[in-house]
């Protein structure tokens, strides 16, 4: 981080080594990653023989093609994002107060909230009764119902409690007291700024939640036209799929028969969804990254 | 100051220590920035708390919640009386304690690993390298686990064997089970789990690593002794939360790895919960063996937590 | 940034208190008001209704196309003047909105395809809030009505314990299998010499050897999968066949004994069979790992001799070919001939009718013309003129036309009808494929026929009703017993345990449980047998 004035031998092959490990980790890492752009654009018979190991065999883009047909699935990316802007906005403005009060000594009853909170981490009263509160407000087949009955999360609250503790300087909170600064002004002026990191992972991890979210859109939906990409994929992908489901029971032959010519791009489409449905979620990652190292400011402001 | 804001934190300032009416006054403002929160989990967690007394009984869907027929602790019974009872809770122990002991240190290291580097193209390729696999749904995760170990067409299979080793029946041998799922679990997650800590690391003092370059220290040991301090209470905080989930292992992605060789060692309480609700919707039983994983979940994170503040300037609560 | 913090924190608030608010005020009695309006209902004939009636209906839906776009139910509107309002779910969480829908008290007036468990019906039905249909079977149902008087043992299968009908079946008599069947490699054979298919558990052995032993895709390799299974459920009916043991599972021999096939002696030999082509190779040693695509890959590389599917030629590859001849059922020693199990055609749980429908009978009409001939022609294969139309209208003869922009029939017929992928009411009448079967359908008809069929092939336990008492303690058994009962099949077939074991093994399933799983189906059956 601190750019010293001269590297000695020992920090250099701390350096060297620390390199490599990294480089050991991305090759890992990355394999299966190849491995998977590369089964996405597969004909699907090399990948399912293990002919196709690394570089592209057979090269086609039907799975692409058959994901991108869907009259549903640029809706479902729009609906998916609404949600998630939507949804992690909400989340932050729960979460990021509520993480501040319990993070500080002198806020009277916060172990109560503290044990109020952690309780729901394990005791939870089911599908049914959540099902029943979330119609009787009537949310039923709205955005309400994706967002509000995750509105928050004990574990970030937790997670962002703990980087308030341990980054926002005591003496901070005091001398803004003592110059007669509310605690208000304290956590949007102050605090707020200071935090930019968490702020980024929170965003991240309830972002990323709501992204890949497909059961409360399973369960409180009834409109397509709303489902997120996540619903139309799945959907996709189930019907590909069904073919596992024909062994047995009294199932038509012209199923078979139609699930057996999609049998090929079931699997193909299994490796594109995943592309389609991820690659705007990484590619925002090193966008975020950034925030990461701005605790710089914490040491100046104490100064 | 870090280890003084937290002393701090232990011991309540003297300007505060007036009568509690008096600081609650004081702090008005943080009760407001709780009622989001203290709303939300009152309505939709608390709200809907009345279902857990299903546990007890024989729940019919059209009949209610409270309609339903008591039945006393008949489904625990039929858990604990389980044949399987003992493997269940076995395995799913040594899986999630094999998973803390793998999984838990390695994103830690990294993250420390990354801090590292300066900021540049590498650093930012790699971590975002890194963080991509926890992406990757279960199915096509589980997908290329199976084809890459398989015997006849597995490419580590044919690796290994390229290299003169004979490789082991990793799908079959119920002796590779839990290290299969173990460490593609790590592969997957390793790098989302840097995350936290990296933010956590931006908060280390500059000022700190300046006085330590004076007094000569090596990177290694500013990354020791600077570093690392500064990220222990979120390793902490994190560690209890953890093992506050010990009994959770989820039943996705085992289902898809299990087989009737690897059954003894695969199976864990949640497959085991899926597989009987399958065969109707149980949700009495299953609240119920739910019910009991809380409960050791529950007592295991009190346990932690307890030692953690004994040990530790860190803990829940 | 403080502002819009702030705003967002309150309107959460105000939202969840709106909401609260909002959830009081609303009770709904709209159902009992649209019968005001005098409906007849006609006994026979179309519209089934004078005056247009409008009524709710919940399926699982599979997504292609939405419901009330689909010709065959504007078709089916016109033709009957009912008006149905869909209510569907996805097909994959249809179960949890099933139980969503009876826990909130909120019914539609029908279920379509929703697969009511034999649980469900008797709870429900018990309950009341699935009406018992045999009144209007008898007198809104002719096509019903004919199906069950013809078919008595259909009767009883649909019969819940309390003597009532709570659902309408699916019912499909012309599919003749329990399971997809076993396909030989016709390449193999013919490089093997073979003009005649193994007929005894040895001779199948034999050949299988000499498929591992003699390469018949002749690349030089040994390289050859003889026996290829994904976790042994494909085959394992089909093996069982020549011990004697008609199912997996539960069965009933021809004296009424019902048996818990995992403790029968057949079971052993079974075991010892496959033990056998373990041990030498013959039986695919990835089977309990692989998956359903790579089985399919090794056989498109040409490696495997004998497996299952629903047609040999989705797993070899390439066009339908009457050159891959289905599984013979083989004999062992043991037996004067194989026994094979034959699909039980009944399917429960396809249809059923509400309390607060204020139309049943209507209801009843509309689902028995489906039962028929023309309803079950529009709704299997569309309306006339789109897919299909008559090439000679007295003898029911049809023809397929083109398929409307290409593409794929059964892709543009699931934009046309719901009966796709769901277990739709419904019954199958020969007819309906006249002059729409290929060749080669007619040549697996005929396979089936001479090897299945004239083989005296035959329903292994009937479709029926278990008390709630015996479904539960049937669940409880079989939870640990499933388990046990795989990983020791695994177990004996792999070697990883011997057979000096077997005693033991069936000391420790009868401890589990595994008598009183015969004892209870026993009991079934007899009840069954005597209604």
């Amino acid at each position: 981080m601190v750019k010293s004035m001269r590297e000695s031998t020992s920090d250099k092959l701390f350096l060297a080594a620390n390199y490599l490990y990294l480089a050991l980790a991305l090759i890992v890492v990355l394999y299966p990653l190849i491995y998977i752009v590369s089964a996405s654009i597969s004909t699907p018979k090399f990948v399912n023989s293990g002919e196709m190991w690394l570089l592209p065999k057979g090269l086609t883009l039907d799975g692409y093609k058959l994901v991108f047909s869907n009259p549903k699935i640029w809706n479902g990316y729009g609906n998916t994002l609404l949600y998630t802007v939507v949804g992690t906005l909400l989340n932050l403005a729960v979460t990021l107060p509520a993480a501040y009060a319990l993070s500080r000594s002198d806020f009277v009853g916060r172990n109560f909230f503290m044990a109020m909170f952690l309780v729901t981490m394990f005791f939870n009263g089911g599908l049914i009764p959540l099902y029943l509160t979330v119609k009787n407000l009537g949310l039923i087949n709205s955005i309400g119902a994706l967002i509000l009955p995750v509105a928050a999360s004990v574990w970030n609250i937790i997670v962002a409690r703990t980087f308030f503790h341990s980054t926002i300087p005591k003496e901070l909170q005091e001398a803004a007291h003592m110059d007669g600064c509310t605690n208000l002004r304290l956590f949007f002026q102050i605090v707020l700024p200071l935090s930019a990191p968490i702020i980024a992972v929170m965003a991240l991890f309830y972002g990323v939640s709501h992204w890949n979210s497909y059961f409360p859109a399973l369960i409180y939906l009834n409109d397509e036209m709303k489902y997120p990409l996540q619903m139309v994929l799945r959907q996709i992908l189930v019907l590909q799929e069904m073919s596992a489901e024909t062994t047995g029971a009294a199932i038509s032959g012209d199923i078979a028969q139609a699930m057996n010519n999609k049998a090929e791009i079931a699997s193909l489409v299994k490796y594109a969804v995943i592309i389609v449905s991820t690659l705007p979620i990484v590619a925002l990652y090193p966008f975020l990254q950034r925030y990461f190292v701005q605790g710089v400011m914490i040491g100046s402001v104490k100064g | 100051m870090n280890s003084k804001g937290q002393q701090a934190l232990r011991t309540p300032p003297l300007r505060a220590s007036g009568g509690i009416v008096k600081r609650m006054m004081q702090n008005w403002e943080l009760y407001l920035f709780m009622l989001p929160a203290f709303v939300y989990f009152a309505v939709f967690h608390y709200g809907p708390m009345y279902g857990i007394q299903i546990a007890f009984k024989n729940f019919i869907p059209s009949k209610g919640v409270f309609g339903s027929e008591w039945v006393g602790f008949q489904h625990f019974e039929r858990f604990f009386n389980s044949h399987y009872f003992w493997d269940l809770l076995w395995n799913t122990l040594s899986i999630s304690f094999y998973e803390l002991a793998l999984g838990f240190p390695l994103p830690i290291i990294l993250a420390l690993a990354f801090n590292e580097i300066s900021n540049g193209y590498f650093k930012k390729s790699v971590q975002t390298i890194t963080y991509a696999p926890h992406f990757i749904s279960i199915v096509v995760m589980t997908g290329m686990i199976i084809s890459f170990l398989s015997p006849s067409s597995g490419m580590l299979i044919r690796g290994l064997e390229a290299l003169g080793i004979d490789a082991p029946q990793f799908l079959n041998d119920p002796a590779w089970f839990k290290t299969v799922y173990v460490i593609s679990g790590v592969w997957q997650n390793t790098g989302w789990g840097t995350i936290i800590y990296l933010a956590a690391l931006s908060a280390v003092d500059p000022q700190q690593h300046e006085a330590a370059i004076m007094d000569g220290a090596s990177r290694f040991k500013r990354m020791l002794h600077i570093n690392l301090p500064t990220i222990i209470p979120t390793i902490t905080i994190l560690l209890i939360l953890n093992t506050g989930n010990i009994l959770g292992v989820g039943y996705e992605k085992i289902l898809l790895l299990q087989n009737s060789l690897n059954l003894e060692s695969s199976d864990v309480i949640s497959t085991f919960v899926y597989r009987t609700g399958l065969v109707s919707a149980q949700y009495s039983f299953s609240t119920a063996v739910g019910l009991f994983n809380s409960i050791v979940n529950a007592l295991m994170l009190i346990t932690v937590n307890q030692i953690a503040k004994r040990t530790s300037a860190t803990s829940l609560w | 940034m403080q502002n819009k913090k702030k705003g967002a924190a309150v309107l959460l608030s105000a939202a969840l208190v709106a909401g609260l608010l909002a959830g009081c005020g609303t009770s709904n009695d709209k159902a009992k008001e649209e019968a005001e309006v005098e409906v007849v209902v006609a006994k026979e004939g179309l519209p089934i209704v004078n005056e247009q009636i409008s009524l709710t209906l919940t399926a699982p839906d599979v997504g292609i196309q939405n419901w009330k776009d689909m010709d065959v139910l504007k078709e089916m509107e016109k033709r009957t003047n009912i008006k149905m309002v869909f209510n569907n779910a996805p097909k994959e969480s249809f179960d949890t909105k099933k139980n969503l829908i009876f826990s909130s008290g909120e019914y539609p007036d029908v279920f379509y395809a929703a697969g009511l468990t034999p649980a469900e019906q008797m709870n429900y039905g018990e309950q009341g809030i699935l009406i018992p249909l045999e009144d209007l079977i008898e007198n809104y149902a002719p096509n019903v009505k004919k199906v069950l008087e013809d078919n008595p043992e259909v009767r009883k299968s649909i019969t819940a314990p309390d003597g009532h009908i709570y659902s309408l079946p699916v019912i499909e008599f012309n599919q003749p299998w329990y399971r997809n069947p076993m396909w030989y490699n016709g390449d193999f054979l013919k490089a093997l010499g073979y003009d005649k298919l193994p007929e005894t558990t040895e001779e199948l052995y034999t050949y299988l050897k000499r498929v591992k032993e003699e390469d018949p895709n002749k690349n030089g390799a040994a390289d050859e999968v003889p026996l290829s299974s994904v976790n042994l459920r494909d085959i394992r009916t089909w093996l069982l066949g020549a011990y004697g043991i008609y199912e997996e599972e539960i069965y009933v021999d021809d004296s009424d004994v019902v048996h818990y096939t995992p403790v029968e002696d057949g079971y052993k030999e079974y075991l010892i069979f496959l033990n056998r082509l373990w041990t030498e190779d013959l039986l695919d040693h990835e089977t309990f790992s692989q998956t359903a695509e790579q089985k399919k890959a090794k056989a498109q590389n040409n490696q495997v001799a004998l497996f299952s599917d629903w047609n040999a030629y989705m797993t070899l590859g390439g066009e339908p070919s009457m050159d891959d001849p289905m599984f013979l059922p083989v004999k062992s020693e043991k037996v004067d001939k194989a026994v094979i199990a034959k699909s039980k055609g009944v399917t429960t749980g396809a249809f059923a009718i509400s309390k607060t429908n204020a139309y049943p009978e209507a209801s009843m009409r509309w689902v028995d013309y489906i039962y028929g001939y023309e309803g079950a022609m529009l709704f299997n294969k569309g309306p006339e003129g789109v897919l299909w139309e008559y090439t000679d209208r007295d003898s029911l003869t049809k023809k397929y036309l083109p398929v409307p922009g290409g593409g794929d029939r059964e892709d543009y017929r699931a934009t046309l009808t719901p009966n796709y992928g769901i277990p739709a009411p419904t019954i199958s009448i020969p007819e309906i494929q006249l002059g729409l079967t290929t060749e080669f359908d007619e040549w697996v008809m005929n396979e089936s026929k001479t090897k299945l069929l004239d083989k005296g092939s035959r329903i292994p336990y009937p479709t029926l009703f278990l008390t709630a008492e015996e479904q539960a303690e049937v669940t409880t058994l079989t939870s640990d017993l499933t388990t046990y009962v795989r990983q020791m099949e695994a177990k004996f077939i792999t070697g990883a345990d011997t057979f000096d074991n077997w005693e033991k093994y069936v000391a420790t399933v009868t401890k589990m449980g595994g008598d009183r799983m015969s004892e209870i189906y026993q009991a079934a059956y007899d009840r069954w047998k005597q209604s």
